[in-house]
């Protein structure tokens, strides 16, 4: 009877808590650990440890949590960078390598990943990183206190379960069979510091500044709010001996300093008070970005290409909009954005046209969707067909008496010039851009918020494959803080969407991206605009790089962290002598690196 | 005709006398006015086609699409290239105003960047700026938003600053022991950064900013009004006008107000180059006119962005310089000119 009893409650709890799991589990017998010790090192064994590195951004940070409302602005690749991953992907050669877990093992049935995780790992604090932590996250991820529900939905519905079988042994499931390299991809997950959170209806106010313990090369030492932050790199950091780990991350403090206005940014630049600029945009790579400091030698320029995920840069039409639900108005417009006109003006001819939001996976990027040409015949065409014959007398399209006014939200006056030029030539198809310049944090705000008609911007690229459910399930549309902004709602999208993330198959999966990728054109809320196949910079010459200079997957030449960062050091003396002005001259420099380019 | 006074007719007499300030204002006021015409100085429409026979006048009014004029399209015809076409054909005239760009026509080729040097064969009289459109017509353009708008602020700032500041004045007592007290905290509002948060959530355009100026800067002309008000209620006159029976209303509006507008106009050039002032800081912070509003503030960001492109900053900070200088001459030779004494002498 007490036997039943027990089996019974035991059933129970395993009901109630199918993630916690309290009885320890026993490993399958056949699994076949893997590690990867032997690709080649991406780092220099010359670099030399010391000294500050001093970058910018450009709005100060909302918050310094990982997730939850507002974590998702641009300083929050910073602190992810310092959240190490169980496995990485090597950036030249992108096989999985070793980060947090030493070894890993798949399960026959296609959705479950063993790691053994590195003992030596510790949290900043000095805690050991344990299989604790990992189950700690998922308890986390799914919490309503966090208040992130596409990590409250990716935790249960995509990763649906956590295993542990010791302190350093984990299993991963998760909720569909994919193929290997996926697995270790999609069904990632980060420890989170379970002696750090206490999570209640509190949390996301009271954690809103603290600094969680992370497992990276760097940690916040000192916030100035709205000024700067600062991050120290850990004194024996446990990386500091891994082999992919090793001669990286060399600066001793990393500061982001805030910098409202890029053209001052520049001249802070400029003074020596930055190391690096970004000089992506062709108005200050070809004019900016020359004088003494280029003609002595002591700034180099550099432009780096690279073979990553485009971001998806254009112009998102919000289908809840009365006007952009018609879809013959969304392609009208989309003909008459004249992108190639800007690229061939004011961007200097070196950016290119972005054909789709899915350039850059490799098979897994359509070979044959073009973007819409500027065509604007086919765009009074289609205006036509819907219903927007009549023209007001300034020349604006009119459809039961409503013009055909729309508010493209951006977030950068430095795209102004841009967008001045699509606007002068949208109106030639008689439809009326009205141009609304935000601060970034507002801005994003509100098109997370999915109150704007047109967003002109772009969501970084990254991943294996292309991802489409955040975009354009309907599971996202119609609700705010989420990225499908443009609200698509299509069944058939939807039935695609879901047999995409079902299958494993990486023919059936390309198969079915390409589909998908079909259907979006079709779908016409996305307008892409602009790719940028390279990374271009500035640097003090007292920054030193490997002679390869970058990987294959950087996106910047001089990133301090993240899994291609970290690669560059600092000359101190060279440093003196340069601001000490006793260096003789040297001759300009211009690096063009086209290793990767395709 | 107008009748002046005899008061007002030898200050009148006084301002023509002050050469500097009297062709200042002559200057300024041809000025306003010519901007107030600025379609026909500073457009991509043409001031007069001759097409087939017909006469158009096409800068007022509606578009006219390039069909009419034998284009294949419906949009607004390219004045320029009809120029060109008419004189190789001699079908017809155009005749373009003299500077022939629009305030917001970029004027873009392939294979060339903007902004674009000064040139007199372009028809870029002070260049273009980073997308390509003519300084010139922006700073015309700019010139005329940026005098509405201070002239607007200055009718509606005073309008309030006076009622108020003349009824606290005249009335005395609680209702101006309260103002006085609700002006101090007012005119501690931080109004720019009002305007700040304001600019982050919607983009405020010309009337919210004329508005949101309004609302903080009534309080300025109260305090002068206030005063002056005080001291007229207190002369004879006045007390003669109540002992005759007149009401409180006729006293004010004829009597005290009439007399104490001296006061007031002396101010009026300044709010003027204050009002021109602050928008034009607002447009170069970015919080201020939309874009692409013709601004004097973005051309001047543009040209502190771009200071390379020297024509930029210079024609912007020129034409700056010079209307705040005209409207300063002014308000000098108005203040020497409603000044009682002849002489000062200052040690």
């Amino acid at each position: 009877m007490n036997r039943f009893a027990l089996f019974f409650a035991a059933l129970l709890f395993a009901a109630l808590s199918p993630t916690v799991v309290a009885a320890p589990e026993t490993l399958p017998k056949k699994l076949n650990w893997q590690t990867n010790l032997g690709d080649p090192i991406f780092a220099s064994p010359e670099a030399v440890r010391g000294g500050r590195f001093r970058s910018f951004i450009t709005t100060f940070p909302l918050t310094l949590r990982l997730v939850g409302p507002d974590a998702n602005g641009s300083f929050a690749h910073y602190l992810r960078a310092n959240a190490l991953a169980l496995v990485d992907f090597h950036p030249n050669t992108l096989n999985p390598i070793p980060m947090l877990a030493t070894h890993w093992a798949f399960d026959e049935d296609g959705k479950t990943v063993y790691y053994r995780l590195d003992p030596d790992a510790r949290w900043s604090d000095g805690k050991p990183v344990t299989a604790d932590d990992y189950l700690f996250t998922l308890e986390f991820m799914r919490s309503e206190h966090i208040v992130a529900p596409w990590y409250n939905n990716h935790y249960s519905k995509v990763i649906v379960e956590v295993k542990k079988y010791d302190q350093h042994t984990i299993a991963i499931t998760g909720a569909v069979p994919k193929p290997r390299e996926e697995l270790l991809y999609e069904y990632g997950l980060r420890p989170t510091p379970a002696h750090f959170h206490q999570l209640d209806e509190q949390w996301v106010r009271d954690y809103n500044w603290k600094i969680e313990p992370n497992t990276g090369a760097y940690q916040i030492s000192k916030v100035r709010k709205g000024k700067y932050v600062e991050f120290e790199r850990k004194r024996n950091w446990w990386g500091d001996n891994k082999r992919y780990l090793q001669y990286r991350f060399n600066p001793d403090h990393i500061r982001v300093k805030v910098i409202r206005d890029i053209n001052m940014a520049y001249q802070y630049f400029a003074k020596g008070e930055l190391d690096t600029f970004p000089l992506n945009s062709p108005r200050f790579w070809h004019k900016k970005a020359q004088g003494d400091i280029y003609d002595k030698g002591l700034v180099g320029k550099i432009k780096f290409y690279n073979d990553v995920p485009q971001p998806s840069s254009g112009m998102y039409l919000n289908e809840d909009d009365p006007i952009l639900g018609d879809r013959k108005v969304r392609y009208a417009i989309a003909h008459a954005t004249n992108v190639q006109k800007v690229i061939d003006t004011v961007l200097r001819g070196d950016y290119e046209r972005l054909n789709s939001q899915y350039e850059g996976y490799g098979d897994y990027t359509h070979p044959g969707i073009r973007a819409r040409d500027f065509d604007l015949a086919r765009a009074n065409t289609l205006l036509d067909e819907a219903g927007w014959q009549e023209r007001n007398g300034r020349g604006i399209r009119v459809k039961d008496g409503r013009p055909l006014s729309l508010r493209v939200t951006y977030l950068s006056s430095n795209h102004s010039d841009r967008l001045v030029i699509i606007q002068r030539e949208a109106l030639k198809a008689g439809i009326d851009l009205q141009l609304q310049l935000l601060d970034p944090s507002t801005g994003f705000k509100q098109i997370l918020e999915k109150k704007h008609q047109i967003a002109w911007m772009g969501w970084s690229g990254g991943g294996l494959s292309p991802v489409f459910w955040e975009f354009y399930h309907s599971d996202n549309a119609h609700k705010p803080q989420n990225n499908n902004i443009t609200n698509t709602d299509n069944p058939e999208i939807d039935r695609y969407i879901m047999e995409y993330r079902r299958a494993t198959d990486k023919a059936a999966r390309v198969r079915l991206a390409h589909k998908l990728q079909e259907l979006v054109h079709e779908q016409g809320s996305f307008i892409p605009t602009f790719k940028v196949p390279y990374t271009r910079e500035g640097y003090w010459r007292w920054l030193k790089l490997p002679p390869w200079r970058a990987t294959r997957t950087s996106d910047s030449v001089f990133a301090t962290m993240g899994s291609t960062g970290g690669l560059f050091w600092i000359d101190r003396e060279i440093r003196q002598r340069i601001e000490d002005d006793d260096l003789e001259h040297a001759k300009p420099s211009l690096i063009i690196d086209e290793t990767w380019r395709k | 005709m107008l009748k002046l006074n005899p008061v007002a007719r030898k200050r009148l007499e006084r301002f023509k006398a002050i050469r500097r300030g009297y062709y200042s204002a002559i200057i300024l006021a041809a000025l306003f006015v010519l901007s107030l015409g600025a379609e026909l100085i500073a457009n991509q429409r043409a001031l007069l086609v001759i097409y087939e026979g017909e006469w158009y006048f096409p800068t007022y009014g509606d578009i006219i699409p390039g069909e009419t004029f034998g284009f294949d399209y419906r949009y607004e015809t390219d004045y320029k290239a009809l120029k060109a076409r008419l004189a190789e054909s001699g079908e017809g005239v155009v005749i373009m105003p003299p500077v022939p760009y629009g305030p917001l026509e970029t004027d873009l080729a392939v294979g060339d960047f903007p902004p674009h040097a000064p040139s007199i064969d372009s028809g870029h009289y002070l260049g273009t700026d980073t997308s390509g459109r003519d300084v010139l017509a922006r700073i015309i353009y700019g010139f005329r938003i940026a005098l509405l708008f201070s002239l607007l602020l200055l009718f509606f700032n005073y309008l309030i600053g006076v009622s108020i500041g003349c009824l606290m004045g005249f009335w005395g007592g609680t209702f101006d022991l309260i103002f006085q007290r609700i002006i101090e905290i007012w005119s501690n509002v931080p109004f720019l950064y009002v305007i700040m948060i304001v600019a982050s959530i919607v983009q405020p355009g010309f009337w919210t900013l004329v508005g949101i100026m309004v609302f903080f800067g009534w309080t300025g002309i109260t305090w002068y009004m206030r005063t002056a008000t005080y001291k007229e209620a207190a002369r004879d006159y006045v007390m003669a006008a109540r002992a005759i029976g007149a009401s409180n209303s006729r006293i004010v509006f004829r009597h005290i107000l009439p007399n104490s507008v001296s006061t007031l106009i002396t101010f009026v050039p300044f709010s003027v180059a204050s009002g021109i002032t602050s928008l034009t800081a607002l447009d170069y912070l970015g919080f201020g006119l939309p874009p692409p509003t013709p601004s004097w503030g973005e051309l001047l960001k543009q040209g502190t962005e771009n200071l390379d492109s020297l024509w930029l900053v210079l024609s912007v900070v020129t034409a700056m310089t010079l209307v705040l200088m005209l409207v300063t001459y002014i308000g000098e030779a108005i203040r020497e000119a409603f000044d009682p004494r002849k002489f000062s002498y200052y040690e």
